[in-house]
């Protein structure tokens, strides 16, 4: 109960020693001067009452230390006597203190760079009430190609108040809107949200209202909440601009809510919120399956309810809607099932497996680094062994040895602690630049004192122990051996060889491993970087439009746009072919829809298939460099025409046609079969080009509408050029300013930076990778050479007493050559076990490499020899040279 | 001397408390108080007065605070504090329960047995 209060008044002299000092010296002077002061007055003389008084007090300095033990203040004293003397040992020998600090600095900044990803990524709970309660809903077709199709307005509307175990549920799609007065206007994340997604969330406006039911209209939708940010750098925080309005994609709307500044919606930095609003047809129980990854649902779970249970709950909800589905048979046999799963772990999911193997990969640097440590603690510490022998026999207790390397070790971790701060901070800048902010809740990863006090503690942990074997070494000694023993020599045990050898077996295995899985990520990185995209990704500029419904409201004038937009960017200077598309490969978001083949009948057990499906303009084929297979491409004139005619790939077409020609076959948009005049006849066949990213796996088709029939909120723009990608940025900027002035261009990169970028899941990893096995590898090679070249310095004397006897130098480095061998062919064989246990775990994030790849191995074992050569070569050299005659005159 | 009665283990903290229960007093005073209010029957070692209050201080069974003396020198007060005064209560308690059963004992005779 007073533990708290005694800590604090503790700490308190502590921080205050000199007061606490000096008032004792006062309070013990004042109480002799009193004494001295009544002994005068009962008359004795001045110097005999003194004398008197001080001798009944006794030794002010033993009264003091009596005083400051019954306060506490001792063991302070004890452990500041402690710490200058393990730092003075440590000055004493610089080569070892900066060797152990270096390593634990590198080690341990390795270990708190990826901690802190792993930190704010995966461990950090959302920043709502209660996050554990949220959940994710969406629905999956599994067989028909599509694993999330999001959630549609449909299912909202039918699940909303009728799946018990959710106290709420709401629906949100991102989106990106232009806002502003006309000539100043800026393009913006938005998120467009259901009236109870803030209610579900549990954190809503700090000011203001949230929107309502009746708000979910596009007559009635006019209105807005802003981001904190938001309304401090563009509205200056201004207190009265609730009620009013702002434009978004020129449509005036009523501000009514500003959130607070924790409010961050998992990744999303979404400056302005808008109801999410949609027309009754939208909700019809035909539009059920219709989500296309664009609306996704959450939902907050009741208190005591399980996800099993939501699970449950929706799916019965799911068979009993599905019976009077006329598309049921279709959908059952897509095997449709919508997932109920942590919103967390789900938004998570991709990079978990990635971070866990990057930390095992730390934790794996930081043991090697340990044992390196503990070897070398160990080999002081037999040097020391006479020293603790004598204050031992002079009465040092063992509880004194014990804090004494405590001290020593902590202190060593504490300050290597602290510089592997300063290298984590740096690790993290350098996460930066490879993209980790772009991670999944990667914008929270940050240095702060979170991270600092864990860093703490693990520092004093590791310090502990450490502290163990050596102080378990230094209080096994026998007394009388250690100073009856002459020469160091005599102080090495058996076992305390064994631990030594069976250390570096450990690490050369550890290293062995850590090497093992850079090099099967590396590869894996290598052999997704060896795909072909599909298409000649050279020289393409690429940008996204974001085209507003109010200027443009009908797909006449959208289709004007885009074409006038492309006719200028393909007559500008250095330009080859410019051509739009709905959304161009490896911008970060794509879509599955359906698409119906006349004549084709499901087979049995055969699914629907979800396809990539586009609208492209201008000369987009030729532009993105796509290989015709067969017919024509798509011409600007086919938006124009009458007759509806589309182009497809090669997978689609050997999937629906596999031994007949697919130029002539007709096909409609969307799930069902249409009217005879709605259907496009397909005139083309081009090569098939990866759309989500180059390990994408499965032959999912895609289709190619002209897009007068596939006008959407946005679309990009592709252009082939001769001058390098990047020159033309501005100029392309300049082109669509001048069609449209309120228009901005976002998402601006060339083709080949978006598959680099495609790529920053894989690169950095094995990036990160490389440099724990090139550090791994260096520790180890100190760690070999450190307990090599003790054994040689321990075995001088019997070195140089074989030498004086015949022994050959070529013998005596072979001997320790051999040990160095011994030493590496355990380490290895471990390493195989380790490295092909590690490969199973890597499975998930290995790409087209096989758990266990011979070649991988092949080329970590020799990375190991040589190093294990290198590093016992030098002491192996030196064993060689020793001079007999040297060796015996030490004694 | 010879009066003196010897101070058992464990009781001077419980004088010392008795004595700033009545009122502050610094160390020599917490010193003259226990003498008279034993009628000068018991001695405090002064050696281990001052280690006794510092510890008692450190359990945040008293308080100190520095003020002036009668002479005007600054000096140490001590005051108890309420768990102090709880732990003297339930000490005193303790203690007369001890004192009458070994009176009680001790006053026995051969009859009562």
């Amino acid at each position: 109960m007073n533990t708290l209060k005694r800590f604090r008044s503790f700490f308190r002299v502590l921080t205050r020693r000199r007061e606490f000092e000096e008032g004792m010296t006062e309070e013990l002077r004042f109480h002799i001067e009193q004494y001295t002061d009544d002994l005068v007055r009962s008359g004795m003389s001045p110097e005999k009452a003194v004398r008197l008084a001080r001798r009944e007090l006794g030794s002010s300095i033993n009264i003091k230390a009596d005083c400051r033990q019954a306060f506490g203040v001792h063991l302070f004293d004890e452990l500041r006597r402690q710490l200058s003397y393990a730092a003075r040992l440590l000055r004493k020998s610089p080569g070892f203190t900066a060797t152990a600090l270096l390593t634990i600095a590198v080690c341990f900044g390795a270990n708190l760079t990826i901690f802190a990803v792993i930190d704010s990524v995966l461990l950090r709970p959302l920043p709502f009430p209660e996050p554990g309660r949220l959940v994710t809903v969406f629905n999956t077709y599994p067989k028909a190609g599509v694993e999330r199709d999001g959630s549609s307005l449909t299912n909202y509307y039918e699940r909303r108040g009728h799946i018990p175990a959710f106290t709420s549920l709401a629906i949100y799609r991102y989106g990106t809107e232009i806002i502003g007065e006309p000539g100043s206007t800026e393009r913006q994340q938005t998120m467009r949200v259901s009236p109870d997604f803030f209610s579900t969330l549990g954190l809503g406006p700090a000011i203001g209202r949230t929107f309502t039911d009746e708000e979910t209209t596009s007559e009635t939708d006019h209105v807005a909440i802003l981001s904190d940010a938001f309304w401090r750098q563009r509205y200056n925080a201004d207190p009265n601009l609730i009620g009013k309005r702002i434009r978004v994609n020129s449509v005036p709307r009523t501000v009514i809510g500003v959130l607070p500044p924790i409010f961050r919606f998992l990744s999303s930095d979404a400056r302005v919120y808008l109801p999410l609003a949609s027309r009754p047809e939208d909700r019809a129980p035909s539009r059920r399956h219709s989500g296309g990854n664009v609306i996704q649902m959450i939902a907050r779970l009741q208190p005591d309810a399980t996800l099993a249970q939501a699970q449950s709950e929706i799916d019965a909800q799911n068979a009993a809607l599905e019976v009077d589905d006329p598309q049921a048979k279709m959908i059952a046999d897509a095997g449709f099932r919508s997932v109920v799963i942590s919103l967390h772990a789900d938004h998570v999911a991709a990079i978990r497996p990635t971070l866990l193997l990057l930390q095992a990969g730390a934790m794996a640097l930081l043991l090697i680094g340990a044992v390196n440590l503990i070897n070398l603690l160990l080999v002081r510490a037999s040097g020391r062994v006479k020293e603790l022998a004598v204050r031992q026999a002079l009465g040092a207790s063992r509880g004194y040895v014990v804090s004494e390397v405590v001290v020593e070790t902590t202190l060593l971790t504490l300050v290597g602690g602290l510089l592997g701060l300063a290298i984590g901070s740096g690790g993290i800048h350098l996460l930066r630049l490879l993209g980790a902010d772009r991670l999944p809740l990667g914008s929270r990863i940050a240095f702060d004192a979170r991270l600092a006090s864990v860093a703490l503690v693990a520092a004093i942990i590791m310090g502990i122990v450490f502290a163990v074997p050596i102080a378990g070494f230094n209080l096994r000694r026998h007394l009388g051996n250690a100073l009856q023993s002459e020469s160091r020599s005599g102080t090495s045990g058996r076992a305390a060889q064994i631990l030594r050898h069976t250390f570096v077996v450990s690490q050369i295995a550890l290293a062995f491993i850590l090497l093992a899985g850079a090099g099967l990520l590396s590869l894996s990185l290598q052999r997704a970087m060896a795909v072909s995209p599909g298409f000649q990704s050279d020289h393409i500029l690429t940008g996204q439009i974001l085209l507003p419904w109010a200027s443009y409201p009908d797909r006449t004038a959208r289709l004007t746009f885009v074409e006038s937009l492309t006719d200028k960017i393909g007559r500008m200077p250095g330009v080859l072919s410019a051509g739009a598309v709905n959304n161009v490969p490896f911008s970060g978001h794509s879509g599955k829809s359906a698409a119906t083949v006349m004549g084709h009948v499901l087979r049995p057990g055969e699914s629907p298939r979800g396809h990539y499906s586009y609208g492209v303009a201008g000369d987009y084929f030729r532009a993105m460099g796509f290989s015709l297979r067969a017919g024509r491409f798509l011409t600007a004139a086919d938006s124009h025409r009458s007759e509806r005619v589309c182009v497809v790939d090669e997978d689609f077409a050997r999937y629906y046609w596999p031994n007949a020609s697919a130029l002539g076959q007709r096909l409609w948009e969307g799930s069902e079969a249409g009217k005879d005049a709605e259907a496009f006849t397909v005139v083309g066949v081009v090569g098939r080009t990866k759309q989500a990213g180059l390990t994408e796996e499965g032959a999912q088709g895609a289709v190619y509408y002209p897009y007068i029939f596939r006008t959407d909120d946005s679309f990009f723009v592709a252009v082939r050029t001769i001058l390098p990608p990047e020159s033309l940025e501005l100029t392309l900027q300049n082109v669509v300013r001048k069609v449209d002035p309120d228009i901005p261009v976002s998402d601006l990169r060339p083709m080949e930076t978006r598959i680099a970028d495609s790529l920053v899941a894989r690169r950095s990893p094995a990036l990160l990778a490389g440099l724990f096995s090139g550090i791994a590898l260096l520790l180890t090679a100190i760690g070999t050479y450190g307990v090599l070249s003790y054994a040689v310095a321990q075995r001088r004397r019997e070195i140089g007493l074989r030498m004086a006897l015949g022994a050959q130098p070529g013998h005596i480095r072979g001997q320790f050559l051999y040990l160095s061998l011994r030493l590496l062919a355990g380490g290895v064989l471990l390493g195989v076990i380790g490295a092909w246990l590690t490969g199973q775990a890597m499975r998930a994030v290995l790409f087209h490499v096989p758990a266990f790849h011979l070649a991988v191995l092949t080329g970590a074992l020799c990375v190991m020899v040589l190093v294990s050569l290198a590093a016992g070569l030098l002491p192996s050299h030196r064993a060689a040279r020793i001079s007999p005659m040297d060796a015996l005159a030490e004694e | 001397m010879g009066k003196n009665a010897e101070l058992l283990p464990g009781t001077l903290d419980m004088l010392i408390l008795k004595a700033v229960s009545l009122k502050p007093l610094h160390g020599y005073g917490i010193l003259l108080r226990i003498r008279q209010i034993s009628g000068d029957a018991l001695e405090i070692p002064q050696g281990s007065l001052y280690p006794a209050l510092y510890r008692l201080e450190h359990h945040d069974l008293i308080a100190a605070e520095w003020g002036q003396s009668e002479n005007n020198r600054r000096a140490k007060y001590y005051t108890l504090t309420a768990a102090g005064r709880r732990r003297l209560r339930d000490e005193t308690a303790g203690w007369n329960r001890l004192a009458s059963a070994i009176a009680a004992a001790l006053s026995t005779t051969s009859e009562e047995v």
